[in-house]
């Protein structure tokens, strides 16, 4: 008896709260699941290094920063994502003003040619530079664009499936996730075709916590049908930054918040 | 040797048959194991250097072999840009997605294609061409409207006049082309549209081309053989007697097709012709073999010594015709093609075989004959006499030949003249889709689509920068800035100078990033002005590595894109250029005085960063290197002529020569269209090796077997008249000399030197036996003329149902070889007494001694 509380006390340490009473309601898990994977802290700064590899291994690199504020929790949010890396697009930022009741707004700058573009509201399941994650993976799918079904619960996470309420408007029929019990992050997710098949896989590779909030250090999406995928790292996390509103405004595509994007020793 | 050989099937008949019954058993299984090889590219060995480089660039540029679905509405006034075409075409290109063995991320077609537009002011949208079919006709006419801002997709998915598209369906192996291109036209039927529908592509081409291989197999071989014997029993007039060369025939062809097959041979084009290459060839030496028995047996007589007297008579000119045609085959080893040395092999030993096969079955047939069969055959042999047409028409050649040197001789001197003539215009050229005839729906198809697209032969011309001084310098002075660092961040930054330096991107990034963290965590002043230095270094070197971003440098290609498109030579060419301008366009606008290439290196980049930005972030890989050190321009050629292609070449050729490549930039070509050239010019110079090394050989083994070299020289004068003769027509009628046109000049010398073999050897024997070259010349044109011209017609005859064939070489070799044959023995009859006439002394000195030419010449019959 003795030894399996021991047991138990141990495993609660481990896994966090995976000892919680499991939820049962999809929509439900999916909503904390966004809060954790998109909402953590009221703003947030991290870098990117991004490897995009090609199915014979060629590289690509990308190095970026991304700052984030929520305007409201689980609801409205501001991105800026700067590029610095490879130097010849240096400079290269988007702007994402994300909405959950209508199209987001995003913008463009390219000092190499001295544009600012919008960027119409459309398609986000382009390709993000070039790599195997999504626009739409960047700054996260709205939880009411699907339906969601908890499929299975295990020790330690919720497997749901999700299927798009408008179907012609992506390229999956529908997707899983493997959802952490304690985290609520998304530490798989596997997107299938019309065919049955599992062509795409989204998966975290580790997490840390960082000012309390648990988050993906790393993660990698692979192409299953043509072979090939994209590592992401992210480093220098900081969340709670009081990012100032000016920050995710037009104005800072041409001159950007330096001060704000170099990171940090403290 | 030669006495068991001769002896065993005269005294154990049923243990011939035992033998060869069983050798036919064994090699009849094998042939069950057969595999088609349709692939032109094994027309070079697997090592050949552009070959080689051809694959590399395959997979440089994720290149797969594709079928090409083409759609033409030639009735709506908009094209294919109407509601029910596009309709189509959209369920059909989701539907192909989803079978198996489609590389589904690289099939091309309008509902696949990306299209990057104007969202009104200031506004980009990036967006699928058609994700959904259209439901009006403004719809439809909008996506008119988009596909022609695109150069890239204009005349490539859709053409020029709107009246057709393409779906581009790459494939995951070409022996699935066959069974997915059944699905696509079940799926093309329950469309229920009105529109045209055409598929196409290599891979389509070459599973037809390994079916309709076995047509020609199955049908024109067995016909052949059907020819022969009727023929033979034309000649004969006993089926029991003839069956026994059909015999020899048959077992041939079963043990040597089962010997390719069991040796691990694919059956190629060329290998599926040797059917039928050896059944006339097979029987010839039976023809002499019951000419001569059938002239000496009479009723008393025990047919085992008459057969034991006609094989010893016959062993050695049989054994000569039989090596100088394997001799002819064989040359064919000197061509480099692989499948043209599997055929001059496998029908060189074929040849043997039969001689072996001959002299071993046709005597153990003969002695277990009926005697009522054997008196059937001396009666029909005496009965009709020897005044047939073929005799009488033959006598009056025989004394016009004999008689007529002069004029003959200068006949032959004149059409040799013209044939030389002839020879100077032959072209040079070849196209595997000109294999199927006009009307086979692959020429139809690739007519069509010609004909509305820019071409559905591709050519690339690779370009590839190496540069070996940039990056040892960088790594030098790196070094040296390393040296400036503390040690524990130099350590980390050390290791990725060292390291691999073969994915540009890869080495490079890792040293920025390590300096980069190196750099975060510095705390001395050196330190973090080395690594800032270093950093700037990296970061030069890593764009410069990136050659073909260079706006400079894709300006250079745009003019050599340019170049060839004023030149007329191409359909179109696509290359990076084309993704950058439209790109470029789109972000400043849309105006067309903005499709232009960026000012500046980050432009470029930037450019290209948007364009990645896509659906489709990997098509620019078809067209340049991730590393951006190797760039492709696809050509779209309208002809898959192989002088088309060399005309491109040249072209590029000149045209490099008087714009020269920036220095480190090298060129090459890839493609299947530049490959038929290659093997094409390998073949041509291969063939004259070829031809060159069996006159020689058979020249030699001529003045062997007569001891005589002036002999010699008599016996390839008939041969080489044919060859100069039938290339001299084939310069003259307009002909391309093509693959199987250059087959057949070691085949001519390898069949034809026979003719002048028996027409020497039995004018020297007659010679010596009567004493009299008057008499020998007037024998000459009996019995031995006789079984000449039975022969050349055997063989002629024999190669007429190729005719039948369903594809073009097979007819062309068919065609040729009747007309081959026919010449030869013309100039074999002809020429040789006509030559022998005027100069019969000098050739034969034996006889000239022996007084043969004292007596009155032979007189012509009109005199």
């Amino acid at each position: 008896m003795m030894r399996q509380t021991v047991l138990v006390c141990a495993m609660a340490l481990a896994t966090g709260f995976a000892v919680a009473e499991p939820l049962t309601d999809a929509d439900g898990i999916v909503a904390r699941a966004n809060l954790a994977a998109y909402y953590a802290g009221e703003d947030g700064r991290s870098e990117v290094r991004m490897v995009i590899s090609d199915a014979q291994g060629r590289q690509q690199r990308r190095q970026f920063t991304v700052l984030r504020r929520d305007v409201a929790e689980g609801g409205d949010q501001q991105f800026l994502v700067a590029f610095s890396q490879p130097s010849d697009v240096r400079g290269t930022t988007f702007l994402v003003h994300k909405h959950v009741d209508r199209d987001d707004d995003r913008w463009l700058y390219l000092p190499g040619l001295d544009l600012v573009k919008r960027i119409s509201a459309g398609d986000k399941r382009t390709s993000f530079v070039g790599a195997h994650y999504f626009y739409e993976d960047v700054s996260g799918r709205r939880p009411s664009d699907d339906t969601h079904e908890l499929l299975e619960t295990t020790d330690q996470q919720y497997v749901l499936r999700h299927r798009p309420i408008q179907p012609e408007s992506v390229e999956f029929a529908h997707y899983d996730t493997w959802i952490d019990r304690a985290t609520f992050l998304p530490m798989k997710i596997d997107y299938t075709d019309a065919s049955g098949n599992n062509y795409r896989r989204v998966e975290v590779l580790e997490v840390g916590e960082f000012d309390g909030n648990p988050t993906v250090v790393a993660s990698r999406v692979s192409d299953l049908r043509g072979g090939g995928q994209t590592d992401m790292q992210f480093r220098y996390i900081k969340y709670d930054l009081g990012l100032p509103e000016e920050v995710f405004s037009e104005r800072s595509l041409r001159t950007p918040p330096r001060d704000w994007l170099q990171r940090s020793s403290d | 040797m030669r006495s068991i050989l001769t002896d065993l099937p005269i005294r154990r008949p049923r243990s011939v048959y035992a033998i060869i019954l069983l050798l036919v058993a064994v090699a009849a299984a094998f042939i069950t194991q057969i595999t088609i090889d349709t692939d032109p590219e094994n027309m070079l060995p697997a090592d050949q250097p552009e070959r080689v480089f051809h694959n590399l660039v395959e997979d440089r540029f994720t290149l797969h072999d594709a079928l090409v679905v083409g759609i033409v509405n030639e009735s709506h006034p908009d094209g294919i840009y109407n509601i029910e075409s596009l309709t189509a075409l959209h369920t059909l290109s989701n539907r192909i997605l989803q079978l198996d063995g489609v590389i589904g991320p690289d099939l091309m077609s309008l509902a696949e294609t990306d299209n990057i537009s104007q969202a009104g002011p200031g506004t980009i949208r990036f967006e699928w061409m058609m994700k959904e079919a259209p439901v009006s006709a403004l719809q439809a006419a909008a996506i008119r409207e988009k596909v022609e801002r695109l150069p890239l997709l204009v005349d490539t998915l859709v053409s020029g006049d709107g009246k057709a598209a393409a779906i581009y369906v790459p494939i995951r192996s070409k022996d699935l082309s066959h069974p997915l291109s059944q699905r696509i036209r079940s799926l093309i039927s329950d469309l229920g549209t009105d529109d045209d529908y055409f598929i196409t592509g290599l891979p389509v081409a070459e599973d037809t081309f390994g079916h309709d291989m076995f047509v020609q197999m199955g049908i024109s071989a067995p016909l052949a053989g059907l020819m022969i014997f009727l023929l033979m029993l034309y000649f004969f007039r006993s089926p029991t007697l003839v069956l026994a060369p059909m015999l020899v025939a048959i077992a041939t062809v079963v043990i040597i097709m089962g010997l390719l097959i069991g040796a691990g041979f694919t059956v190629h084009i060329m290998s599926s012709m040797i059917p039928i290459f050896l059944m006339p060839i097979a029987v010839v030496d039976s023809v002499h073999i019951m000419s001569e028995f059938a002239d000496r047996w009479h009723e008393d007589a025990d047919p085992k010594d008459v057969i034991r007297e006609v094989i010893g008579h016959l062993f050695t000119p049989m054994l000569y015709t039989s090596l100088t045609s394997a001799v002819g085959f064989l040359s064919l080893l000197l061509t480099p093609i692989p499948p043209v040395q599997v055929f001059g092999t496998f029908v060189a030993f074929g040849i043997l075989l039969a001689f072996l096969l001959t002299i071993v079955l046709i005597p153990a047939y003969i002695v277990r004959m009926k005697p009522a069969a054997l008196a059937r055959l001396a009666n029909r042999k005496r009965a009709p006499g020897s005044d047939t047409l073929l005799a009488r028409g033959l006598r009056r050649v025989g004394r016009l030949s004999f008689g007529h040197g002069k004029v003959i001789t200068g006949v032959a001197l004149l059409v040799v003249a013209v044939s030389v003539a002839g020879v100077f215009r032959i072209q040079i050229n070849d196209n595997p889709v000109r294999w199927f005839k006009a009307s086979h729906p692959i020429r139809v198809a690739d007519s069509v689509l010609n004909e509305h697209f820019a071409g559905t032969y591709d050519a690339f011309l690779v370009l590839s920068h190496n540069d070996d001084q940039s990056l040892p310098l960088f790594i030098e002075k790196s070094r040296q800035l390393l040296n400036a660092i503390s040690v524990d961040a130099a350590e980390s930054v050390q290791s990725a100078l060292e390291a691999d330096t073969s994915d540009a991107a890869r080495y490079y990034g890792d040293i920025l990033n390590a300096a980069d963290d190196a750099l975060f965590n510095s705390v001395n002043e050196p330190s973090i002005a080395a690594l800032t230095e270093l950093i700037a270094l990296a970061e030069e070197a890593q764009t410069n590595a990136k050659y073909f971003q260079r706006p400079e440098i894709l300006r250079e290609i745009e003019s050599i894109q340019q170049a060839l498109q004023d030149s007329g030579r191409v359909g179109k060419s696509n290359a990076l250029p084309d993704v950058v301008k439209v790109v470029n366009r789109e972000l400043r606008g849309g105006a067309a005085e903005d499709y232009r290439i960026p000012e500046t290196l980050p432009g470029v980049a930037q450019t290209l960063l948007q364009y990645q930005s896509s659906h489709r972030p990997q098509d620019l890989w078809h067209m340049v290197t991730p590393d951006y050190t190797s760039t492709s321009i696809w050509l779209q050629l309208t002809s898959g002529d192989n002088q088309d292609m060399t005309g491109v070449m040249q072209f590029v050729d000149e045209y490099i020569a008087a714009n020269p490549l920036p220095s480190g930039v090298q060129r090459d070509w890839a493609g299947k269209t530049f490959i038929n050239v290659v093997w094409q010019d390998a073949m041509v110079s291969g063939m004259l090796k070829s031809l060159i090394g069996a006159f020689v050989v058979v020249f030699f083994m001529m003045a062997v077997l007569f001891r005589s070299v002036r002999l010699g020289l008599l016996a390839m004068v008939p041969l080489s008249l044919t060859i100069i003769g039938v290339y001299g027509i084939i310069g003259w009628i307009g002909k391309d000399y093509d693959m199987p046109i250059a087959v057949l000049s070691s085949l001519t010398l390898g069949l034809s030197i026979d003719f002048a073999i028996h027409f020497i050897e039995r004018m020297r024997a007659l010679m010596r036996q009567t004493g009299s070259f008057t008499e020998a010349a007037a024998r000459m044109f009996e019995e031995p003329g006789r079984a000449i011209t039975r022969n050349a017609i055997v063989i002629a005859i024999g190669f007429t149902p190729l005719l039948f064939a369903p594809l073009v070489p097979y007819i062309t070799v068919g065609a040729f070889m009747a007309a081959i044959m026919a010449l030869s023995a013309v100039s074999t009859l002809v020429l040789l007494p006509a030559l022998i006439g005027l100069a019969g002394p000098w050739f034969f000195p034996e006889a000239r001694q022996a007084g043969a030419f004292e007596g009155p010449l032979p007189v012509p019959a009109s005199q």
